[in-house]
């Protein structure tokens, strides 16, 4: 499958024209074309570079300077609002004894606490028909802390194992006719009650179960990273919202973006029109991977990767933190 | 179904040689636990447990409810333990196994039937509403001896959350949020906690916390639920190989003992958790500037 092919079908869009969900560029026309069509002829690859020169590295002074730049969002017909005290999420890797890989992260504001674990490749014994013979079957499970499962939960397994499926290389030896079990017990926080949205907790379980798999060494076509977005009653966009901006906001948006740049997932809910969604998909890209446009071919630029300040740079320190310190035997030595 | 990789014939004879010796894998002697480690999250009710390399978290939440009709002045409450796939490759997740109904069998009998939790206390107005009290059991690493390690993490459970105030007021029931009042909390009429033995070689050596591994290659077992003051409320032996009737009452003693043990250690974990809690809400409460 070419890699092209294979993107349209990690695409996991509801309601978006065909046009809108293939924007990962391909060629500098169509970055270019990107840009105006998304943001306007107010933001041009240009200012948005300069935008993030700026930047620092703390996600704060990264919205401060948004804010200090009204330049480029000015006309824009949304506000944005920024908190101005943003702790970081924080993640460990590899905590749990039996399964093969685990992590836990907590989300600073919501203050949910996943822990998650992967199992696989494993034998499901007794689902001979459901297992699939020529690559692995993805299971999802979560369990609240503090309720018995129920239809939110299954609604929130169904979108992650979606996408995961997608992602995870479940061809590769070893894997067919097996397992990928991926269990995410939400220990922290508080329970969502009847009729609150499942979103919320979205973001936190998607990065949980990223790190969960990587600590596990599961093959993957490429990592994400995901971003929970409300927009209030008075269509000012909140990043990262609390549990009661996310309450009383009029949408609420969870997107992913793979590590190439692509929109892997887009889940709203409420009432929005095409040019919020389309604003809010441009915060998003900005918080998860920086305002970094992907390079033409799809590669990742090592360097300009791994800002602390952006979701995907979160994930990526997360993981070399780990590696550092299991390597520590041999980097000391060297 | 799945199972737990069975151990090899050399990996018993060595559990079983050893124990013939009076040594076990990890240098414990017969009657000494892991070491045994609590610690809280940010709520009450929230614990932690680690007991060598079996890994607990347990929850504690409260809402209110009406009553059962046959039982007006009794609150409920239940506890709740589900197996994932999480704690062992072998539990499969969304399916009940034999460990599942089992451990939650002698918590059930320990912990709910002995009335460790006080209920009627749980009523707020008769017949129309009291509160629910319900403990997960998370088992996020399996290594042997569930039940015990269960029990103690919903007992310390148990003891340090904090449910929130509801008084009755002109027939309407009132819950006061924790900023409002102080939570209040649970009322514990005794401490039971359970002690599993597992016998070897015909009932010779009998040990307490049994790993995973020298579980597999036991015979036997024998839980008894006792509290601090020696009053049993749960003997039970399910399978395997007889235990002499006067090694029960032997172990009986050791029980008490462990229990006697176990509880210290709890207590000595909350205290130290109420202390630092208080501290905190001290300097919350005595702060000048407010978050704007």
């Amino acid at each position: 499958m070419s890699e092209e092919a294979k993107l349209s079908h990690t695409l996991v869009v509801s309601d978006l024209s065909a046009k809108q969900r293939m924007w990962g560029p391909r060629s500098t026309k169509n970055r270019e074309s990107f840009f105006h069509d998304a943001a306007g002829p107010y933001a041009s690859p240009s200012s948005l570079r300069t935008t993030s020169k700026t930047d620092t590295r703390s996600p704060s002074r990264q919205s401060n300077s948004g804010q200090r730049k009204p330049t480029t969002w000015l006309s824009f017909p949304l506000e944005f609002s920024f908190s101005t005290t943003m702790v970081g999420p924080t993640a460990s890797l590899s905590n749990l004894s039996r399964a093969d890989g685990s992590a836990s992260f907590k989300c600073p504001t919501t203050g949910y606490k996943i822990l998650g674990s992967v199992n696989a490749p494993v034998e499901l014994p007794g689902r001979r028909d459901a297992l699939k013979p020529e690559e692995a079957t993805v299971e999802v499970f979560i369990k609240p802390g503090n309720t018995t499962a129920g239809v939110g939960e299954r609604y929130a397994e169904g979108i992650i194992r979606t996408m995961l499926q997608k992602l995870i290389l479940g061809r590769e030896r070893g894997f067919p006719r097996r397992g990928v079990v991926i269990t995410l017990a939400i220990v922290g926080g508080g329970a969502i009650a009847r009729g609150d949205s499942y979103l919320t907790l979205l973001p936190s379980l998607l990065h949980t179960s990223l790190l969960a798999l990587l600590s596990g060494a599961v093959p993957m076509s490429m990592t994400y990273s995901a971003a929970l977005m409300a927009v209030s009653k008075s269509n000012v966009i909140v990043s990262n919202p609390t549990l009661v901006e996310a309450k009383a906001a009029s949408s609420l948006h969870v997107l992913a973006f793979s590590s190439k740049g692509h929109l892997l997932l887009n889940e709203s809910q409420g009432r929005f029109d095409f040019d919020t969604w389309k604003t809010v998909q441009q915060r998003a890209h900005a918080l998860c991977r920086g305002v970094e446009l992907p390079e033409v071919d799809g590669d990742i630029a090592m360097e300009a990767q791994g800002d602390s300040g952006t979701a995907e740079g979160f994930v990526r320190e997360t993981v070399e933190d780990h590696l550092c310190r299991d390597y520590a035997w041999k980097i000391n030595t060297e | 179904m799945s199972k737990e990789a069975p151990l090899s014939i050399a990996e018993r004879e060595f559990i079983l040689e050893a124990l013939r010796q009076d040594s076990r894998l990890d240098g414990r002697t017969p009657d000494q636990f892991r070491p045994l480690k609590i610690s809280f999250g940010d709520e009450y009710g929230h614990v932690n447990l680690e007991l060598g390399n079996t890994s607990i978290i347990v929850r504690i939440s409260a809402e209110v409810t009406k009553p059962r009709d046959e039982r007006p002045f009794d609150g409920l409450f239940n506890i709740n333990l589900e197996l994932s796939a999480m704690g062992s490759p072998a539990w499969e997740n969304g399916r009940p196994n034999d460990v599942e109904s089992y451990v939650t069998h002698v918590l059930d009998s320990v912990i709910r039937h002995s009335n460790a939790l006080d209920t009627e206390s749980l009523c707020i107005l008769k017949g129309v509403s009291c509160w629910s009290i319900r403990a997960d059991v998370h088992v996020v690493a399996y290594d042997g001896n569930l039940t015990d390690a269960a029990c103690i993490a919903v007992m310390t459970g148990l003891q340090h959350f904090r449910r929130p105030d509801a008084v009755v007021r002109d027939g309407q029931v009132v819950v006061y949020g924790v900023e409002e009042r102080v939570p209040v909390a649970l009322n514990i009429t005794h401490k039971p906690l359970s002690v599993t033995f597992f016998a070897f070689n015909e009932s010779k050596n009998i040990i307490v916390d049994a790993t995973l591994k020298e579980e597999q290659a036991s015979e036997g077992e024998l839980v008894i639920g006792i509290n601090n003051g020696g009053e049993m409320c749960f003997m039970n032996k399910f399978s395997g190989a007889t235990i002499n009737a006067r090694e029960i009452v032997t172990r009986t003693s050791v029980a008490l003992e462990k229990v006697k043990d176990l509880n210290a250690q709890i207590d000595r974990a909350m205290q130290a958790d109420l202390a630092l809690r208080a501290k905190r809400g001290m300097a919350e409460e005595s702060r000048a500037e407010n978050d704007r």
